[in-house]
This record gives C-alpha cells, sequence and structure tokens, in this order.
C-alpha cells in the first residue's frame, strides 16, 4: 500500500525535492512560519467541524432510505389493540412524528442549575422529561427538543405545523408503541409560561411536546416563546 | 402484600348516533325531567383547578363508577344536552368499578342509571345532571344502599400544592359502617361514615403501608404516593372482608420547572441572520493565515538561504 510519488512522512527520504533540501526540515528552521501553517489549518477544521455540530445534522437523516426495519404502521391505519392507561409504562426510547417527518431517539432531561428544564444538547435529538409520567402513564408526560440551531432547522422545527388528529409515535423500551393524538398546539410567552397547566396533573395518558417559537430577541439570543403541542393516547 | 396500583378496566364504549324514534325521544324527556329534580351533588366546589390544554379545546374528563354494594351490575348511561344524537353507554358495570376518563366535550349531560341489559326505552333506576366545564374531571359514582341509591358528582382536582401528593377516601363498604383509614402515621379518614367522601388531604410522598380498619375487619397493604399526583382510595366490600382500590386521578411531574423552555438558537429566525458571520471570518481567517505561511514556506525554499 504506497501513495503515490510522495514517499510517507515517516520515510527516510521523505521530499521528493532531493535529499538536501526536504520542505518540512525547513519548515523547522522557520517555526513561526509553520505555526501559522498549521494555526490557520486548525482554525479552518475547528470552523468546519463547529459548523457540522450546529447545524445539528440529523442522527438518521430522514428520506425514503428507511430500510431498517419500521415498526410503526403506515399512517392511516387503525391503532393497535386498545389498551388502558397505566400507572407504569416502559422507558420512552424514541419517538416519531409522520406528519411532520420527526424521527428521532429520546434522550433523559432533568433540571438545570437555574431550575429551568434541560434541553438535549444536540439540536437534532429530543429529550423525555424524566420527572414526568412516561408517555402512556397516566398524567401529562414531556418531550422537548429545540426549533433549531445557529444554523438550521432542529427536531421540532416543523412541530408548530402539527394539527389535532395527527399522530405522534414514542417507541417504548420493550419495543411496543405509544400513539398521541393532537388535541392542540398552542404558543406561550415564556415570560408568561403556564407552568403548572403544562407540567401539571393530567387524569389520563397525556403527552405534551415542547419547543421554541414566536420572535427571536437577537439581544439575548432567545426566542421570546414557546410552542406546546398537546396529545392525548389513542387506546 | 402489595396494593395493586389499580388500572381501572376499560368498560365497552358505545357512541350511538341518533336515529332516534318518538319512543326514545319521550323516555330521554322523561330522563331529563327526572334529573332536574335531582340535585347535583356536590355541586359547589369550583375549586378544581382547570387544564390548560383541554380549556382551551373544550373538553372536561368524566369517569363512572359503581360504589353501592348491594346494588347488581348496571349500566350508565350518559347523555348529552347540547348534542341530542350523541349518548355513552357503559355497559355491565359492577359494583367495585371505577372507569376511565373519558374526554367529553364541555357542557350539560344527564347520567342515568339502567339495570345491566334493561333496554334504553325504559324509565332509569336515577339519574342526575351533570355540568362539564373545560378543563375540569368529575366522577359520577353510584353510592349508598341499593334501597337508597343515589347518582354523585365529585368533582376531582388537577392540582397539587408543590412537591406534594393528594389522597382522598370514599368509603364504599357496607359490611363495616364505619371505617379509619391510615397511610403510615398519617390518618386519611378518621371514622368515615359508609357512602360519604373525605376532601382531598396533602399528603408526604412516599411509599406507605395503608391500613383501613372497621369495627371488626382490617385491611392493610402499600401505597406508593408520588409528588405531582393525585389518588382516590376507595374502601370495598370484598369475599374475604374489606379492601381499598388505588385510584390514580391524575399524575404531573414530580418537580416543575421554572419558566420557559430554551429549546431554540435562532438560525431559523427570520431577520439579520448574525450567526453565520463568525463561522465564514474564522473559515477565512484560517484560510489566510493557513496560505500566507504557505507561500512564505515557498518563498522560502525557493531563495537560497544565506550564510549566517
Amino acid at each position: 500500500m504506497r501513495a503515490a510519488p510522495p514517499a510517507p512522512a515517516t520515510s527516510a527520504e521523505p521530499g521528493r525535492h532531493g535529499r538536501g533540501s526536504p520542505r518540512w526540515r525547513q519548515a523547522a528552521r522557520r517555526p513561526l512560519t509553520a505555526a501559522v501553517l498549521l494555526g490557520g489549518v486548525l482554525t479552518m477544521a475547528i470552523t468546519v467541524a463547529g459548523l457540522l455540530v450546529l447545524t445539528g445534522q440529523p442522527e438518521r437523516p430522514p428520506g425514503p432510505a428507511s430500510a431498517a426495519p419500521d415498526r410503526l404502521p403506515p399512517q392511516g391505519t387503525p391503532a393497535p389493540l386498545p389498551k388502558p392507561a397505566t400507572l407504569t409504562a416502559p422507558l420512552p426510547v424514541a419517538l416519531r412524528i409522520p406528519a411532520i417527518g420527526v424521527r428521532t431517539r429520546l434522550i433523559r432531561l432533568g433540571f438545570t442549575r437555574h431550575g429551568t428544564l434541560q434541553v438535549p444538547n444536540s439540536p437534532s435529538v429530543a429529550g423525555w422529561y424524566t420527572s414526568s409520567p412516561r408517555p402512556g402513564e397516566i398524567g401529562s408526560s414531556i418531550i422537548a427538543g429545540h426549533i433549531d440551531s445557529y444554523l438550521g432547522p432542529g427536531v421540532f422545527y416543523r412541530l408548530r405545523e402539527l394539527h389535532p388528529g395527527n399522530r405522534i409515535y414514542v417507541r417504548q423500551a420493550d419495543g411496543k408503541l405509544a400513539v398521541f393524538r393532537v388535541t392542540g398546539v398552542h404558543q406561550y410567552p415564556k415570560a408568561h409560561f403556564p407552568t403548572a397547566a403544562v407540567f401539571g396533573p393530567a387524569p389520563d395518558a397525556e403527552l405534551r411536546l415542547i419547543t421554541c417559537g414566536g420572535t427571536f430577541d437577537y439581544a439575548t439570543h432567545n426566542y421570546l416563546s414557546n410552542v406546546v403541542v398537546y396529545s392525548t393516547e389513542v387506546r | 402484600m402489595m396494593l395493586r396500583l389499580n388500572a381501572p378496566r376499560r368498560w365497552r364504549l358505545r357512541r350511538h348516533g341518533g336515529g332516534g324514534g318518538a319512543s326514545q325521544h319521550s323516555a330521554r324527556l322523561a330522563i331529563l325531567l327526572g334529573a332536574a329534580v335531582l340535585s347535583l351533588g356536590t355541586a359547589a366546589g369550583t375549586a378544581a383547578a382547570a387544564s390548560a390544554s383541554s380549556m382551551s379545546s373544550g373538553t372536561g374528563w368524566v369517569r363512572c363508577a359503581h360504589l353501592s354494594p348491594n346494588t347488581a351490575p348496571v349500566d350508565i348511561y350518559l347523555y348529552s344536552f347540547g348534542d341530542p344524537k350523541a349518548m355513552d353507554v357503559l355497559r355491565h358495570v359492577p359494583y367495585g368499578e371505577v372507569g376511565m376518563y373519558m374526554k367529553m366535550p364541555a357542557g350539560e349531560y344527564t347520567a342515568a342509571i339502567r339495570k345491566a341489559s334493561a333496554p334504553a326505552s325504559t324509565v332509569p333506576v336515577i339519574s342526575a345532571n351533570l355540568m362539564v366545564h373545560a378543563g375540569h374531571a368529575y366522577t359520577i359514582a353510584a353510592m349508598g344502599p341499593a334501597q337508597g341509591l343515589r347518582l354523585q358528582t365529585l368533582n376531582d382536582r388537577l392540582t397539587t400544592p408543590h412537591g406534594k401528593s393528594l389522597v382522598r377516601v370514599i368509603q364504599a363498604s357496607l359490611k363495616e359502617h364505619h371505617v379509619t383509614v391510615r397511610a403510615g402515621s398519617a390518618t386519611l379518614a378518621s371514622n368515615l361514615a359508609f357512602a360519604s367522601i373525605t376532601p382531598y388531604g396533602t399528603d408526604k410522598p412516599g411509599q406507605w403501608v395503608l391500613h383501613a380498619a372497621g369495627g371488626s375487619e382490617t385491611w392493610s397493604g402499600n401505597v406508593k404516593l408520588t409528588a405531582g399526583t393525585i389518588h382516590t382510595l376507595v374502601v370495598l366490600d370484598s369475599p374475604s372482608g374489606l379492601k381499598v382500590t388505588n385510584l390514580m386521578d391524575a399524575a404531573g411531574s414530580a418537580m416543575m420547572p421554572h419558566g420557559g423552555v430554551d429549546t431554540g438558537l435562532g438560525g431559523t429566525a427570520p431577520g439579520p441572520a448574525p450567526s453565520r458571520l463568525p463561522w465564514l471570518a474564522g473559515l477565512t481567517t484560517g484560510l489566510l493565515l493557513a496560505a500566507g505561511a504557505a507561500v512564505r514556506l515557498h518563498r522560502s525554499r525557493a531563495v537560497p538561504r544565506h550564510a549566517r
């Protein structure tokens, strides 16, 4: 496995410009120039890496390439056999919303130091709030995801496009699906976020999806509102 | 013994689409008239806080319960005032059963009870009116002895004090006319009379030993109370004496986060898009540095080195 003309760096004859004047030996004698070169290359590498991370390249790009076995029933198919809401459901592991092309694994979310809801580090992943009931249990389960990154759409970019009747599928740790039907989509100013209503008790198995919305405040780099999608389990 | 956290069996639910003949109409009229006479039970207590989700969508929740020990299984009908064609029927509901909550459009309803399998055209054994407010939850319970059967509407709470659990007790045992219920060291119901209900009480979350005792019969089990959850404990007659069923009325987050959720960085927001500039600048700087250095290296190679 030899590379073409230029020998590997480890070769005894590193350059193709003759034994006496290898470019890299010269560079070594000009440490400043070499450092600048290295710095430039590093800057570019870091910039590109940052771009890739912050644009939130989807972990599993959406599209027809769904060769992987898909356990979700096609849209329009009647829901699986009715099952009652329970007090204990398996942990949620993945989320799918066909109407807006969402397909993501679910991470666990807790609290920040400031007492606010933790949000996923990656804009392309959604997370379940571990202090809320699990999806499929009686009560109001909470899943949050980003509307966007610094550069492009996040996992919940199209969340506000959902309509009552749309289906939401949560895959549970045992492989089963909890199916929810959207009942409402609401936008609230963050300054007046209805915490008790969104996070408070519900008497049936509900799932609430949260992302950002409204005006983006470039001064504080925050959206001023939250979009909340309400859904109820289909049994 | 671990108290089985009750996941109520779902009853057969049927929504009939109108088509009512004259006889059905007159039957309904009779029900409505009968219902008007009856009191609404605990009609006051507007304390039950509303859930924003269903408030805006104009729906509330209703569940039905059969808690009359010596009454045979019944069919429970729910008629809507607003939509005369809509009718929900829960069939063959035995003593001790509490159904799942059903989401119902806000409005006025009449609940009616007939013997199981009795034709819908027959005059109900008993009926009562129910006003469903958006975002509120209700339990309609057949209470008391068979001879004095009544339909009671309970306002179910949907909010808990921060970090607490709410529990109330329904005494539906005829074997013991008075029952005391304790969870750990807390007394949830003291000498509670048959067919009566305690208000919701605030309880510390945790796993507790639940103990129910009447004059001679006792029962004990475990109950787990999580912060942000609301429970109804129902004391029932069982073949061996007493038993207690733990109903989860509602559940929310054990801990409430503060304020809104920061789930956006602005990359798709309209208006100025400053976020791209730093990256372009970084890329350009790197390119210039690298190119400059490369050119310098190239030159220094081309020009012979001078002696020092």
